[in-house]
């Protein structure tokens, strides 16, 4: 009796998990999909930018009142929205939409290819795809301009900030050429860090700091989830009321009376 | 007098002695020009000397509770009444003076060490609240100072700028944007100020004094991170949210033949918060 008791016990507890994940990679990639953009089994990149792009920013690339114009948009700044999956949008998305990062839509190809036809729609101008050499980067002074430049947004670790009605992402997924996309072109709501603000080498080295800060070694002992100051704070004023409290028993301690 | 008493009593007085000694060694530290850690540790033992021996003395000097008072006070007894006017004729009450005298030394050891702070004052800020390194002619650098070229700020471009020879300076500091011309609509006076829609306003919050670092450039706002003021880059730097009152002071700036950017003089107004005689 107790055996079989057990048994059934054991069964409900390995099926159930078993159900979830068979339940889960059955549904999860069908409703992924069912979000996703249609994506045209041609290869013709024209026929890609009218099935998913010219609906907002139009056949021309002149934009609509759905969507600015991509005229001096550049290679770059294409190469980013798409190659995050921040465009295209899915087709349920309105004006209003925030674009988010998601598993991207194309190829690398494709998303080239798409830039390129971008340029060759809108005329030339805007930003090159940038190169990045992060082996000879400088890490500590790509650390200082993060500092200075990045972290008021992005916040002190990467993990990305509120801002007024508008917030800026983590950093931790972006790839090197993502993260000198979105320096030189400035995506959104960030601005754009022209060579007066960080030259080529600089630049490097904020990305090479970018990608360090993905994986830091955090010297300093248990970073709090790199929560900040809240977090440290927090610690000290646990052990350190903890501690007073200590106190507090010592000085209310009396010699037994004789 | 019993033993553990005398004893306490000495403990008490020598950690009174240690407060000394130690406020003695602050004003020593803070005399030959300080040193921030050391002086934190003194005052740390000065003050735990102190907190020791009233501790201490409380314990194990003080008569131990409770104390339960009679119902009817009886008053003390001619004989009693003689023996203590005896006893103080004689001197023998007042048994504590080691530890007021100790205590009186550490007591006055913190009292002169907080004098010495009064050396400090001085001297007179003058005008410094109200200017700035900005002059006319000099040009704009970044904070490893290099001087910023017009054509390497894009358009939305953010650039944290400093008077050329004061590279990050604290009241220098300011930020540069580029918006689209058409976009900016200056004030009467201020039409020159802004080349080629690149405009430049102090960093410094007038709110708290923070870094106005964050620009949202697709609304042209400029963020401050401290307390959420915003402020319309396109208009004057006006704040348009948080409690901020007052616009960022502006920086006049021209393009020179070379393509650099250069002050035309110091900011529009004082920068950072308000202060008291500010106009």
């Amino acid at each position: 009796m107790r055996k079989s008791w057990t048994g059934r016990r054991w069964a409900a507890f390995t099926l159930g998990p078993a159900i979830v994940a068979v339940a889960g990679v059955w549904f999860v990639p069908v409703a992924g999909a069912s979000l996703a953009p249609q994506v045209t089994r041609s290869n013709d990149v024209a026929h890609r930018w009218l099935a998913d792009c010219a609906v907002c920013h139009g056949s021309d690339g002149r934009g609509s009142d759905r969507a600015p114009s991509l005229a001096g948009a550049g290679p770059a700044l294409v190469d980013y929205e798409l190659s995050t999956g921040r465009m295209p949008l899915p087709p349920t998305a309105s004006s209003t939409t925030k674009t988010r990062r998601h598993r991207p839509a194309y190829t690398p190809a494709q998303q080239r290819a798409l830039a390129a036809y971008v340029v060759g729609l809108t005329g030339a101008g805007g930003e090159a795809i940038p190169t990045v050499d992060v082996e000879q980067a400088d890490l500590a002074a790509g650390g200082e301009q993060f500092r200075l430049q990045c972290a008021a947004c992005h916040a002190w670790a990467g993990d990305g900030g509120a801002l007024l009605h508008r917030e800026a992402p983590d950093l931790h997924e972006a790839t090197p050429v993502q993260i000198a996309e979105a320096v030189r072109t400035g995506p959104g709501t960030m601005p754009a860090f022209g060579r007066a603000a960080l030259d080529d080498a600089q630049l490097n080295a904020v990305v090479a700091y970018v990608r360090y800060l993905d994986h830091p070694k955090d010297r300093g002992g248990q970073p709090l989830w790199h929560l900040g100051p809240m977090a440290e704070g927090a610690v000290a004023v646990i052990l350190g009321i903890g501690l007073l409290l200590l106190v507090t028993v010592w000085i209310g301690e009396r010699e037994p009376t004789p | 007098m019993s033993t553990p008493e005398r004893r306490a009593e000495i403990a008490v007085g020598v950690s009174f002695l240690i407060t000394a000694a130690a406020a003695v060694g602050l004003t020593v530290v803070y005399w030959r020009g300080g040193q921030p850690q050391l002086e934190g540790i003194l005052l740390a033992v000065a003050f735990g000397g102190l907190a020791y021996g009233f501790v201490t003395w409380g314990q194990k000097l003080m008569p131990p509770g409770p104390v339960v008072e009679e119902r009817h006070i009886g008053p003390s007894s001619a004989a009693e009444v003689a023996e203590l006017d005896d006893d103080i004729d004689r001197g023998v009450v007042g048994r504590r003076t080691f530890i007021v005298r100790t205590l009186t030394i550490a007591g006055g050891a913190l009292g002169v060490a907080a004098l010495f702070p009064i050396r400090s004052l001085g001297p007179k800020p003058g005008n410094a609240l109200t200017t700035t390194p900005w002059r006319a002619g000099l040009r704009l650098v970044t904070d490893d100072g290099s001087p910023v070229l017009a054509a390497e700020v894009p358009l939305d471009g953010l650039v944290t700028v400093f008077p050329e020879g004061h590279p990050g300076s604290a009241d220098g500091q300011a930020v540069l944007v580029r918006v689209r011309p058409e976009q900016l609509h200056p004030v009467p006076g201020r039409e020159t100020w802004s080349p080629d829609g690149l405009i430049v306003y102090s960093k410094v919050c007038t709110h708290a004094g923070c870094p106005v670092g964050l620009y949202q450039s697709d609304n042209h706002t400029l963020l401050c991170p401290c307390h959420q003021s915003a402020f319309d880059v396109l208009d004057r730097a006006r704040p348009v949210f948080g409690p901020a009152a007052v616009a960022l002071p502006q920086l006049p700036i021209r393009l020179d033949g070379d393509g650099y950017l250069r002050a035309q003089g110091d900011f529009s107004d004082p920068v950072g918060p308000a202060f008291w005689s500010r106009k």
